[in-house]
């Protein structure tokens, strides 16, 4: 494995303007991002982590600055392009779980493997087993509707994970979830991070989860104030 | 697809909607063709049956001859050549004149039709309309005249008439022949100078054994306008074989009139199409780009996920394919059965006494038939099918659109 990072930003910065009105999000981020790393990026809110992993994950582009992902520029890449990049090397977890209604499980799991398009046996098949492996196969055929907040953002882990992305990016995860599911959902993806590599990146303030993260970079005015390895 | 179809059930209500925005028209339209195809054909059927024929053979008008038509003298060759060719249901030879009747110290400028008796009954109905004495038989000297023109010469069944023939191209023959009926005309006009003499009758007032002015010509199984390949079928067939210096005049020659109604009627129905497909369209557009916006967040999801622009805009022109293709069906099913309803009533039945009447005096019945077009029916859904895939274009191209960011947060 190299020892290039994985994701690379150079003087990231991003200013929202809304009626005239200029708003800097993030004022110059140099980051680098490397396999397998269980990194959590902490802050106050308004502090920019919520604009950075959007940015990380080519949803937003950046004021200026560049990010590189595997050595390619997000900049120089089309809508169409930045969508492909995040169907295959990206797996998103959001905050309110955000699954799709009129799919089951199952589908939600199985729905980034359709957009690659995997043949259907072969895509049913992987979603059975990463759903059997973080717990929740029983809920397969159903909707989201019918599970708990704590199951639906297991299948939303489930969903970014299957289908092996460079980096699981994930935005307050644990945040409307008591202690105990929350406590479960933390072990599950640490345990996906040292059984299988999986590299997680998340933005949260949350302590439960930032007490096991193995790198914490704090992020205050748009700037990375500190960067620790644990 | 089957996400597709998991949408449309989750809003029911809207999709009933545009399901009936699709619907309507098309069985609307199913059912205004079904109509204005029964007034063509009703059209058609009075103009070929009292007048016309199908198709005649005249001789080529070289000249100006004001109301007469040509004279041919080899109707014979004409009958020969029909008899050779398939699809002839029915033919005969008329000799049409412009005359003077006269008796005693009055007289009036008549039209003479000279008919094989035997023949006639498919194109004319003025046998049927005797109301005094008896029509014509073959071979017999008389003449059935209108009840207007008896009461302008004061005659009745049994007294003579003096005709002065006066075509163009023969001199003027004179005859006296009996009156042997006289007939109710639906129009005052034709009673007043249309009269009925056999053939023989009229060829000797044009002194001539061999006259005639048209042979007649009714096809097999032709039941409107839209039957023409058939009618033109069987005229292609005399190519070649009809004696020099005649020639075919179908319907549309013969009867400009009615052409002219039907060109009437087609841009009607057109603009009804569009006015419908028009607001068909527009609530299409409607529902599907509420149920976008009501979907940001979900959009939003997917595209995050990795979907491509075309990827989004397939998922909306499936939703809207399927709404668009199954109201499209039911619309023509629905449009069929009313019509198939309206038929197990007996049609729709002419408004006014005087109408009614005048359809039965030509022969028809005072009710119009709705007739089913499948043509018109399939190329009416497959347009809804297609406007409304049209009008879905815009939601779904506005979703492909959506910035992930913006729209997950569009909710939150």
């Amino acid at each position: 494995m190299s020892n290039s990072p994985l994701i690379q930003t150079l003087d990231l910065e991003k200013t929202y303007i809304t009626e005239a009105v200029e708003t800097p999000a993030l004022r110059g981020v140099d980051l680098e991002l490397h396999r397998s790393e269980f990194t959590a990026v902490a802050g106050p809110s308004g502090s920019g982590k919520s604009t950075l992993l959007h940015l990380l994950g080519g949803l937003d582009r950046p004021t200026s600055g560049e990010i590189f992902l595997e050595g390619v520029a997000l900049s120089g890449l089309s809508k169409d392009q930045l969508a492909r990049l995040r169907m295959t090397n990206i797996g998103f977890v959001f905050q309110a779980y955000n699954l799709i209604p009129v799919l089951t499980v199952l589908e939600n799991t199985a729905f980034v493997l359709e957009l690659q398009g995997i043949v259907r046996a072969e895509r049913i098949k992987r979603a059975r087993k990463i759903l059997a492996e973080l717990g929740i196969e029983q809920y397969a055929d159903q909707y989201p509707n019918r599970i708990s907040g704590g199951e639906q953002q297991r299948v939303a882990v489930a969903r970014a994970v299957v289908a092996e992305p460079a980096i699981v990016l994930a935005d307050e995860p644990t945040a409307n979830l008591d202690t105990a599911t929350s406590h479960e959902l933390i072990e599950l993806m640490r345990r996906l991070n040292e059984e299988k590599g999986a590299t997680f990146f998340f933005a949260t303030h949350d302590s439960r989860l930032l007490d096991r993260v193995s790198r914490l970079l704090t992020l205050e005015d748009g700037r990375i104030t500190q960067d620790q390895c644990r | 697809m089957k996400a597709a179809i998991r949408h449309l059930k989750r809003n029911r209500g809207r999709t009933i909607l545009t399901l009936l925005a699709v619907l309507i028209p098309v069985y609307f339209l199913v059912f205004m063709f079904g109509f204005s195809n029964s007034i063509v054909s009703d059209m058609f059927e009075t103009a070929t049956r009292v007048d016309t024929g199908h198709f005649q053979i005249r001789h080529i008008e070289r000249r100006g001859m004001g109301s007469a038509i040509p004279l041919m003298h080899d109707s014979e060759s004409v009958l020969a050549a029909l008899d050779e060719i398939d699809g002839v249901e029915w033919r005969t030879v008329r000799l049409d004149m412009p005359a003077l009747a006269s008796v005693a110290d009055r007289s009036q400028t008549i039209y003479i039709q000279g008919v094989v008796p035997e023949e006639i009954a498919p194109i004319s109905s003025i046998g049927d309309l005797v109301v005094e004495g008896t029509y014509l038989r073959n071979g017999q000297n008389g003449a059935v005249i209108g009840e207007e023109l008896a009461d302008l010469l004061n005659v009745g069944v049994g007294d003579e008439i003096a005709l002065l023939g006066a075509h163009p191209e023969t001199g003027l023959g004179v005859l006296k022949v009996p009156i042997v009926g006289i007939y109710r005309a639906p129009i005052l006009a034709m009673g007043r100078t249309v009269i009925h003499a056999t053939l023989t009758t009229a060829r000797q007032l044009a002194r001539s054994p061999d006259a005639a002015t048209a042979v007649i010509v009714r096809v097999d199984d032709v039941k409107g306008p839209w039957d023409v390949g058939k009618i033109e079928a069987v005229t292609a067939q005399l190519t070649g074989s009809l004696p020099d210096g005649l020639e075919v005049l179908d319907w549309r020659e013969l009867a400009p009139q009615v052409t002219g109604y039907m060109s009437i009627l087609r841009p009607a129905m057109i603009i009804f199409a569009v006015i419908f497909f028009g607001l068909g369209a527009l609530v299409v557009l409607n529902t599907l780009y509420l149920s976008v916006m009501e979907r940001t967040r979900e959009l939003g999801l997917i595209i995050s996920l990795g979907a491509s622009r075309w990827r989004v805009i397939r998922m909306i022109l499936t939703e809207a394919g399927l709404i668009a293709v199954i109201g499209a069906i039911y619309g023509a099913l629905i449009g069929v059965a009313l019509i198939w309803i309206v038929e197990a009533f007996g049609g729709i039945p002419l408004p006014g006494a005087a109408l009614a009447d005048y359809m039965k005096v030509v022969g028809m019945k005072p009710v119009l038939h709705m007739i089913i077009s499948w043509p018109q029916m399939v190329i009416s859904a497959a347009a809804m099918a297609g406007v409304a895939i049209m009008a879905a274009w815009f939601p779904a191209y506005r979703a492909s659109k959506l910035e992930p960011v913006e729209a997950m947060r569009y909710v939150e």
